[in-house]
């Protein structure tokens, strides 16, 4: 009995020595600091090499400018958001923040959300040099809200081994849609439980925008130019319907994966022959000898052989002016050509900048480091339109996803589909 | 009950209390106070202004179809996840109530349940139900069964978050009803023995109603937790698939950060907070009758 | 699934002991027939466990493989050392024990202290302020964690530095005392017979040491099960812990996990070594404690009653 008294005052005293201990522990995050040295805070979510990469160019950037550190935070991509608005309405942004271009338009309705159109007109930056689909995104109305911070696209990865045990010819830069629902048929066999190709179906962002370049290639277009009214439910919006729900229904060639990475495991063990994804999941297929080819295109019409792009943007957010500038120094600093250039070198990501990814010689280099890749930056120059900019995009995807799902799940006509997601996304944006 | 010391019991009571009382209040009532400010507002987390819109949010709420579903699926995965997980726990804490060899190490491996990450959970039963390559329609086939598709069947994505949730959380029922079950004296099971009580009966008449505290506890705990299941939902369905696993507190959490209205999403917590009042309200009414407190 | 499936082989059996072998029964396993019970039921509770270390011990080309490799071709302990050395998990490892500790310290003892007043004691604006506890539960997190930022930064800049914005003292005090701890204490101290209260008091005794002195120790299986639950739930959160941290050296071990989850692209093998090693300090110390939810008849003082 007085042992377990005993043991409460212990654990009293412990609680008070620990609050005496927190009391002298914990730092303070960012500080403008003593004798001129600038700190500023940025939240980014690099894993991996992109993170050795990425603190090797932080210690460059502090040595060539004394007195400025740059003090960074890892936080997943897909949480920023909530760290970011809640810090916000504490009062308390970070200084730099990698948020989702998807994002964009509404991020940039944030006060604290620095203007940087007067900065990006600065002589050195050469703003043009950044793509056309990441300049779309970083600007909202007209207002530059954010830099550049990575861009991709979409592409199609195949598996070489299993085409060629199948008797096909792999994939051409000319080929079509109708080829690659053929092709994927072929691939598929029930018996060794092997699809030919897969989609990715959680219903959020991820399943509409591997269905937008469809639509695109088909000639539609996803609103009316003035973005107030649906403007998918067309012959091009059916015909890329309908080639989904042939795979995915029809044929059954088309694996689903609601999970949204079991895909890129099944591809690398070689129980799927295509797949349309990004340069990101490269690195994730060591066991396939694996081709990269651009998307097909829909024969007789204008979309051609485009392709969607996904850049994200580094956001600045005022703290205060010294602060701004120096996280604006940074930032220009590191999206400078001999930065991109060496981000894109060392990680596999591709150069945010044109005039680094036109470089034959960079090209090259990232294809030896990581084969295919090349195609993927050449596929860049295939991105010819971005998706609606506007504060309602959010809204209008979570109708998209699920007028895709379910037509990949069967449960719906394509055209059904289309009519009744048109009218829901007429009313989202009417309601502002 | 002593009398006559009640104005010390008073200030005895208040005296024990007050320190969790402050930090619970100031941590989790003041917020709730906001919260329900919230709720009556127009908020987009993105600009400072925050116009009071009355109760439009609410009367959204009764409108849309799909806070409609989330209710359904909200008390459908309640309504099988609770008892489930305290049926389990309970026959679970039963079997490892003892002192036989490894028993330790069975009860550690139910804790383990519990300690495990959610996102190494939701993989795992990912590819457990996986529709081509899982272990359980492997299972299935053996009795003849066809391959189901689980989490792409809106039908049955919602069964496979219950007993995934399941798996999850009956390691807390059985850490909770080992604990309870050493206050079953053992000289009553035995008493119950000797007038002729098989062990089933004795458990029914003895045992079951002296655990009932620790049942009204995991009741109402599981209960209130089932209702605002988040985690095993945004680390495997997404919702989907089309809204078949969207929860309330799901929905909400799309509402608010990705969709950016959050009035709109204070007012479903605040309709989700009712609902769960009521609930856990009715649980201690019905509670009192059954719960059996030794004093 | 009821207690039924017990196998009755048998002789009386007493839930809370071990079996007792009758003579109506007319062979013998050589071990306890309830294995045959435990052993399918660990085997379904550990599985996803056995998965886990199992792909922190693979090659990352092995781990990129669906279904997953059971048997790996290839081990790799290195993962383990990488992992550690990916980002500072020292540090990590010391601030998520800090305030694990203290929480679970200030728990036992400011929820004993509320439970038990809960439990026994008749006091004005007892029942509201139980609801009032209770309905703490009910709003999820998502909706209050602004609200709780703002507090916290508050405090942190008008109270005391150290329970602020990115301080771990920020991480402990919200939790320092939970409904769950003081709801299950109330529980199980109405499980108590008030004989012995009632007669420590009639001795004389104040109400403080009754509860020190006979309560605690009759529940210790509770304050076991208490420090243990506490101890998971604060070394296992996330969400406060993202949202209030905003510095690299203050992070916790969940945070840290997350380090290992990219946007596009998951290492697996790193970030399941690091959920072993993040898991087994829990297992050890719920392994070490379990020992007391089990008590013996002469600490319930009820041998002789």
């Amino acid at each position: 009995m007085a042992a377990i008294s005993k043991a409460y005052l212990a654990g009293l005293l412990a609680v008070l020595t620990g609050t005496a201990v927190l009391a002298g522990c914990g730092t303070d995050s960012t500080s403008s600091g003593g004798g001129g040295s600038q700190t500023i805070q940025i939240w980014e979510g690099y894993t991996a090499v992109e993170a050795k990469t990425f603190s090797h160019m932080v210690a460059q950037y502090e040595a060539q400018h004394p007195g400025q550190k740059v003090s960074p935070l890892f936080v997943n991509n897909d949480n920023t958001l909530q760290k970011v608005l809640t810090a916000v309405r504490g009062g308390s942004p970070p200084d730099i923040a990698y948020l989702y271009g998807s994002w964009a338009p509404n991020v940039a309705q944030i006060p604290q959300v620095v203007n940087l159109t007067q900065v990006v007109k600065r002589p050195n930056v050469n703003w043009d040099d950044f793509w056309t689909g990441e300049r779309a995104v970083a600007t909202v109305n007209g207002r530059v809200i954010g830099i550049p911070a990575v861009v991709d696209n979409l592409a199609v990865v195949y598996n070489k081994t299993l085409f060629a045990k199948a008797g096909l010819q792999p994939p051409g830069p000319d080929w079509t849609w109708q080829e690659f629902v053929a092709d994927a048929k072929k691939l598929t066999n029930p018996a060794i439980k092997q699809f030919g190709t897969a989609y990715v179906t959680p219903g959020t962002e991820d399943t509409v925008w591997h269905w937008e370049p469809l639509l695109w290639e088909a000639g539609g277009q996803l609103l009316t130019p003035d973005n107030k009214k649906a403007a998918f439910d067309s012959p091009a919006g059916l015909a890329s319907l309908n080639t989904l729900r042939t795979m995915a229904v029809a044929d059954k060639s088309m694996y689903l994966d609601p999970s949204d990475s079991a895909y890129g495991n099944l591809f690398n063990s070689g129980k799927i022959g295509m797949l349309v994804t990004g340069p990101w999941d490269l690195s994730s297929f060591p066991d396939v000898k694996y081709g990269v080819q651009v998307m097909p295109a829909y024969p007789g019409t204008s979309g051609g052989h485009q392709t969607i792009s996904g850049p994200d943007n580094w956001v600045i957010f005022n703290n205060s002016p010294a602060r701004v500038a120096a996280a604006e120094q940074f930032l220009l600093w590191y999206t400078a050509p001999a930065q991109v250039k060496y981000f894109a070198e060392h990680t596999g990501n591709l150069p945010t900048r044109q005039s680094v990814g036109d470089s034959a010689a960079v090209s090259q280099q990232m294809n030896t480091a990581l084969p295919g890749i090349s195609t993927f930056i050449s596929n860049l120059g295939n991105v010819q339109q971005a998706r609606p900019q506007i504060p309602q995009y959010p809204k209008i995807s979570t109708i998209l996803g699920n007028m895709v799902v379910s037509v990949l799940l069967g449960k719906s006509q394509p055209q059904a589909a289309l009519t009744a997601a048109a009218q829901q996304v007429d009313q989202a944006l009417a309601a502002g | 009950m002593r009398r006559g010391f009640v104005s010390s019991e008073q200030f005895t009571g208040w005296a024990f209390v007050t320190p969790a009382a402050v930090i619970i209040g100031l941590f989790g009532a003041a917020p709730i106070v906001w919260s329900a400010v919230m709720s009556f507002q127009k908020n987009n987390l993105l600009t400072p202004s925050t116009p009071f819109v009355g109760t439009a949010n609410y009367r959204q709420l009764a409108h849309d179809p799909v806070v409609a579903q989330a209710i359904q699926h909200t008390l459908i995965y309640t309504a099988l996840f609770v008892p489930g997980t305290m049926a389990a726990g309970l026959f679970l804490a039963v079997a490892m109530n003892r002192k036989i060899r490894f028993i330790s190490f069975y009860r550690t491996a139910a804790y383990a349940t519990v300690a495990i990450s959610t996102i190494s959970e939701a993989i795992v039963f990912i590819w457990l139900f996986d529709p081509s390559y899982g272990v359980i329609n492997y299972f299935l086939s053996w009795f003849g069964v066809p391959p189901q598709q689980f989490i792409n069947s809106p039908s049955q994505a919602l069964y496979v978050i219950v007993i995934m949730t399941i798996w999850g959380w009956t390691g807390f029922s059985v850490v909770i009803y080992l604990a309870a079950l050493q206050g079953v004296p053992q000289h009553l099971t035995e008493a119950a023995a000797i007038d002729g009580a098989g062990p089933w009966q004795a458990f029914r008449r003895v045992t079951l109603p002296l655990l009932s505290p620790a049942s009204l506890f995991l009741a109402v705990w599981l209960t209130i937790n089932a209702l605002q299941l988040f985690d095993e939902v945004y680390l495997s369905t997404q919702g989907g698939p089309l809204n078949a696993t969207t929860v309330l507190v799901y929905y909400l959490y799309i509402q608010a950060f990705q969709q950016f209205n959050f009035g709109y999403a204070s007012a479903i917590a605040y309709f989700l907070f009712l609902v769960i009042i009521v609930i856990t309200v009715i649980q201690f009414r019905v509670g009192r009758r059954f719960t059996y407190y030794r004093s | 699934m009821t207690a039924t499936s017990a196998p009755a082989r048998g002789g009386v059996r007493s839930p809370a002991g071990g079996a007792v072998r009758g003579a109506r029964r007319r062979w013998r396993l050589p071990f306890s027939p309830w294995h045959l019970v435990l052993i399918p039921a660990t085997i379904v509770l550990i599985f996803p466990f056995v998965w886990l270390v199992i792909t922190s011990v693979e090659t990352p080309a092995e781990a990129l493989h669906f279904p997953p490799v059971l048997v790996p071709h290839q081990l790799r302990l290195a993962n383990y050392p990488d992992a550690l050395h990916s980002a500072p998990f020292g540090r990590f490892f010391v601030n998520s024990a800090i305030v694990a500790v203290v929480t679970v310290l200030s728990n036992l003892v400011l929820c004993s202290l509320a439970g038990y007043a809960f439990a026994r004691f008749r006091f004005l604006g007892r029942t509201a302020l139980f609801a009032v506890i209770m309905a703490t539960l009910m709003v999820p997190f998502q909706v209050t964690m602004i609200p709780q930022f703002i507090i916290t930064k508050w405090l942190g800049v008008h109270v005391l530095a150290a329970v602020g914005i990115n301080h771990i003292g920020a991480l402990i005090l919200p939790n320092a005392a939970t409904a769950f701890g003081i709801f299950f204490l109330r529980q199980f101290f109405r499980t108590l017979p008030l004989e012995y209260e009632e007669s420590a008091r009639v001795d004389g005794a104040s109400r403080l040491t009754v509860l020190i002195r006979i309560v605690l120790p009759l529940a210790t299986p509770a304050l076991a099960t208490l420090a243990a639950l506490t101890f998971l739930d604060s070394w296992n959160n996330f969400l406060w812990p993202l949202i209030a941290i905003t510095s690299t050296n203050q992070m916790t071990l969940p945070l840290g996990l997350a380090t290992f989850q990219g946007a596009h692209q998951t290492e697996w093998t790193l970030l399941m070594a690091a959920n072993v090693m993040s898991l087994v300090p829990m297992l050890c110390i719920f392994f070490l404690a379990q020992r007391y939810f089990i008590r013996s008849v002469a600490a319930t003082g009820l041998a002789g009653t």
